[in-house]
């Protein structure tokens, strides 16, 4: 086992984990039929990806900000940082069903 | 008893968990061992019980059939018991009794018996004893031979049995019977979904003991925790809550009329797409009625139903007795009161029907003229006839033959059963012979059906809006099944008699069936054909019968429905029994079908994705902690209050968009799925361990090398770990059992609310009881609570974005 301390450890799992789920998005994104299908209509722009993958922004920086305030040890800081996520997500997923619904 | 008892361990998953208890009781474990059986013992008690209902209810219905014959032996007549019934034996028939065994006919005076149930073949069948010259003959040719389970309508006769039981035709279809259920898609899956989850584990497991074990930890811990993770990957109370599910759903539609007796063919009922149908009895009343009288003018000549009347055979009484035609026309003359009119008339005498004449007669006197009027087989009048009245003229009929003809031959296309109307003056005489029967004026036709259920459209209109393809499988001709799909609106693309069938290959028949609405003229057999060549085609496929023909198709089909009324064969072949004739029921079994079917994936999904992610976070935690991150007990503890939530998940209500269309099992989604869902649970739980090391464990500047100090932090950790993963593990549930926005848009159940909620309060203040005390929690301080609200919520609204990213990659 290597010699690394506990955080350390923590660090790389976490990591780990998120990046695991990133490569999963990546892979069913990729290789899912509807996808395929859908892509023949749909625009293949840059902005496009970067709207179907939103979740997956926002997990990276729920990471770093995660790694940042816990090794900072303050509750204020990852309290502040949650509610301000929520919010985010919040007014997307409200953004995004009203799109869908139309 | 003992084999209802034995078949619930044959779930792939009461091996592992029975696995795990061997395990844990060896290694003295008690409480462990204890805690698995408890929950294997609750899955096994909720699906013996009702398995063995179900199959008490079958054997009950078995306990009806049974047929006695009157047999000539010795020259002396006696009753006895069908079964006795030997090879070479006489029997006698009288209208109204049940074939009891195939026989050649030796004497036939005016036979006619029922065999819709045999061939589906709606009206009455003329029996005779003459020989036939045939080249393989199917069992609707053989007018000769009388078959065990058809019954007698009219006239008597006598046959010479040739085969008893088993032998029979009708025993054959019984000895398709006698073999075991074929499994539904919904068994294949759940098999298929064990097998899955049986390799995640065994992987899991085996990658768990081995890395604990490379880390130093006790092989005995190590063993101990790989196997609770084990198990804590495991649904194990999927069984029982599938049960449940199938029994509720069963209890509702047994308000609506409709009879499960088969419980897990309710979830094939719901994702069924093909549903193949008998015509008569299920489709169709199953009994003939007078549909119309046409005179051979524009104007409808009132004598035609009066005199049908009057050339008439049945008995009226309290009930109308007779051949199934002649007691359509009095039913259809009571309805429309038109009996009143016979008062004016005087019988005189009558000239029986015969099958050489096929006609019968009648002279009555009406003032004081006589008419004989004659009733029968069109041909049979038409070559009695010299005159036709047309439009109140009377004209040659070798002028306007044609023009009759032409007419017959347009209702028989359209599958209507004809009988000619025929009448002349005669000079008054006390009795008449059949050599009156000359020189008569044709009037018109009576025209007999056997009508559409009065919602059998409606029913067909909501079956294809709801993805259910329906085809017609009658023993019947193909103009008949034509006339009824006309009726009901049901489109017909092509239609495939028997004699094609039996030309084709099995491959033939796979690419044929897709593409067939109405197979008309077939056997037992090849409605058996059709149906496992649908099945081989990747369809889940109910069929619907009632007849003894239908029964090896009610068998093998995923899901049989038979009707009330349907012969006991029949319903004791299917799967579900619908009680009311009303066809719309079968609309609600199937929403109800997919309701369960629904929930039941729904707690796979959210239970294998969430055990799957935290089971994973237990394992990459056992390897850097110097503790273990839960105790083996605390895994089972947790998972047995997840599934104690999870309990009247089969009452949550199901979106709209989710019933609409058929849904297939499809491992593959599951597979998805839960590499998608199952790492956001895993990346919350990493999460706290963060927040439970480094910002309430790492202030209290504890020594972790001294044991005391260890059981303090690991104690604090568990607790918050615990906590965080239930209500992760829990709440989520209102968050990915709909695609829409959860409690807005979709609402939960409200049991399942209720005890949702109720089982969070629990695993929240668990830490601070003596129970939490027992299964090694310690309290949690007053900042974590608001960390773990906070940290909740973002979990919960980022699962939900990842929903709507999910769904629009992956359909099911």
């Amino acid at each position: 086992m290597p010699d690394i301390d506990l955080f350390s450890w923590w660090a790389i799992i976490i990591s780990g984990g998120s990046i695991f789920h990133i490569l999963v998005s990546i892979y069913l994104y990729a290789n899912t039929k509807t996808r395929r299908e859908k892509s023949k209509q749909a625009s293949k722009s840059a902005i496009s990806l970067l709207e179907n993958f939103v979740f997956v922004w926002v997990l990276l920086g729920l990471l770093i900000f995660y790694i940042v305030s816990i090794q900072i040890g303050s509750a204020i800081i990852f309290a502040a940082g949650n509610i301000f996520v929520e919010a985010v997500l919040i007014v997307y997923l409200i953004k995004n069903r009203k799109r869908e619904s139309e | 008893m003992i084999q209802v008892l034995l078949r619930q361990f044959k779930n792939p998953i009461f091996a592992i968990l029975i696995a795990c208890a061997v395990v844990a009781g060896i290694f003295s474990e008690l409480k462990q061992a204890i805690i698995i059986l408890l929950m294997i013992a609750l899955s096994v008690i909720l699906g013996f019980y009702n398995e063995y209902k179900a199959e008490k209810t079958v054997r009950d219905l078995k306990k009806n059939v049974s047929i006695k014959a009157v047999v000539v032996r010795n020259c002396k007549s006696s009753q006895i018991d069908s079964k006795l019934l030997v090879p070479g034996d006489l029997v006698s028939l009288y209208v109204g009794d049940i074939v009891p065994a195939d026989m050649r006919i030796v004497k036939a005076k005016d036979l006619q018996t029922d065999e819709a149930t045999f061939t589906g073949e709606s009206f009455p069948v003329e029996k005779i004893s003459d020989r036939l010259d045939l080249q393989h003959p199917t069992p609707q040719q053989l007018t000769n031979y009388l078959f065990m389970g058809t019954v007698v309508v009219h006239g008597s006769g006598q046959g010479v049995v040739f085969s008893t039981g088993k032998n029979t035709e009708l025993g054959a279809i019984s000895k398709s019977l006698a073999r075991s259920h074929p499994e539904t898609e919904f068994q294949r899956g759940i098999k298929k979904y064990g097998t899955m989850l049986l390799t995640l584990t065994v992987a899991l497991a085996i990658g768990i003991f081995s890395l604990n074990a490379v880390v130093g930890h006790p092989l005995v811990d190590s063993l101990l925790f790989s196997l609770a993770v084990a198990v804590g990957l495991v649904p194990e109370l999927m069984p029982a809550i599938v049960t449940i599910s199938l029994a509720q759903g069963a209890a509702r539609l047994a308000k609506v009329q409709v009879v499960v007796k088969r419980l897990v063919s309710i979830e094939d009922f719901g994702n069924m797409d093909v549903l193949c149908t008998d015509k008569t009895g299920t489709l169709t009343e199953g009994r003939i009625i007078l549909h119309d009288c046409q005179s051979l003018g524009e104007v409808a000549d009132g004598r035609l139903l009066t005199y049908s009347l009057l050339c008439n055979s049945a008995v009226v009484g309290e009930t109308i007795v007779g051949n199934p035609m002649d007691t359509a026309i009095w039913e259809h003359a009571i309805q429309n009161n038109a009996q009143e009119t016979l008062g004016s008339y005087t019988k005189i005498d009558e000239i029986p029907f015969d099958y050489q004449r096929r006609i019968m007669s009648t002279v009555v006197k009406k003032d004081d003229t006589y008419i004989l009027i004659s009733k029968g087989a069109p041909e049979s009048i038409f070559a009695k006839c010299e005159q036709a009245e047309i439009g109140g003229r009377t004209e040659p009929i070798s002028a306007v033959q044609k023009a009759i003809d032409s007419k017959f031959l347009n209702l028989s296309q359209l599958g209507y059963r004809i009988l000619a109307v025929a009448c002349r003056r005669v000079e008054a005489r006390v009795s008449y012979t059949v050599e009156d029967e000359k020189e008569l004026i044709l009037l018109g036709f009576l025209i007999f059906t056997d009508p559409p259920k009065h919602d059998a459209h409606q029913a067909m209109i909501k079956l294809k809006e709801m993805g259910v393809g329906v085809k017609i499988l009658t023993g019947d001709n193909e103009l008949v099944a034509r006339t009824i799909c006309e009726e009901l609106k049901v489109p017909v693309k092509k239609v495939v008699s028997g004699s094609d069938l039996m030309q084709m290959s099995l491959n033939e028949i796979k690419a044929v069936v897709e593409e067939t609405t109405i197979f008309a003229r077939i056997t037992p057999e090849q409605k058996l054909d059709i149906i496992k060549a649908l099945k081989a085609n990747g369809h889940v496929v109910g069929f619907m019968g009632d007849g003894v023909n239908d029964a090896p198709a009610l068998y093998e089909a995923d899901v049989g429905i038979s009707v009330d009324t349907g012969v006991d064969v029949a319903k004791e072949a299917a799967d579900i029994v619908l009680l009311k004739k009303d066809l719309l029921v079968l609309v609600s079994g199937i929403i109800e079908g997919r309701k369960i079917f629904g929930n039941t994936i729904k707690y796979i999904l959210m239970g294998t994705s969430s055990n799957f992610g935290n089971m994973f976070s237990a394992a990459a935690a056992s390897v850097f902690l110097p503790f273990l991150p839960m105790l083996p007990m605390q895994i089972l503890f947790m998972n047995l209050l997840y599934d104690v939530a999870n309990m009247t998940l089969p009452t949550d209500n199901v979106d709209e968009e989710y019933i609409k269309k058929p849904k297939r099992w499809d491992i593959s989604f599951v597979r998805k799925y839960t590499l998608f869902f199952g790492p956001f649970s895993s990346l919350y739980d990493f999460l706290t361990y963060g927040i439970m090391l480094f910002i309430f464990i790492a202030p209290l500047n504890l020594n972790l090398a001294d044991p005391q100090q260890l059981a303090i932090a690991a104690g604090l950790f568990q607790s918050g770990w615990f906590v965080e993963s239930f209500w992760t593990e829990v709440l989520v549930m209102f968050v990915i059992r709909t695609r829409r926005i959860p409690f807005l848009t979709s609402r939960p159940g409200k049991w399942l609310t209720v005890l949702t909620l109720s089982c969070v309060a629990f695993g929240t203040i668990l830490p601070f009881t003596l129970l939490g005390d027992y299964l090694g929690f310690t309290a949690l301080p007053p900042n974590y609570w608001l960390l773990l609200i906070l940290m909740v919520a973002t979990y919960l609204l980022l699962v939900d974005a990842g929903k709507v990213f999910f769904y629009r990659i992956c359909k099911f």
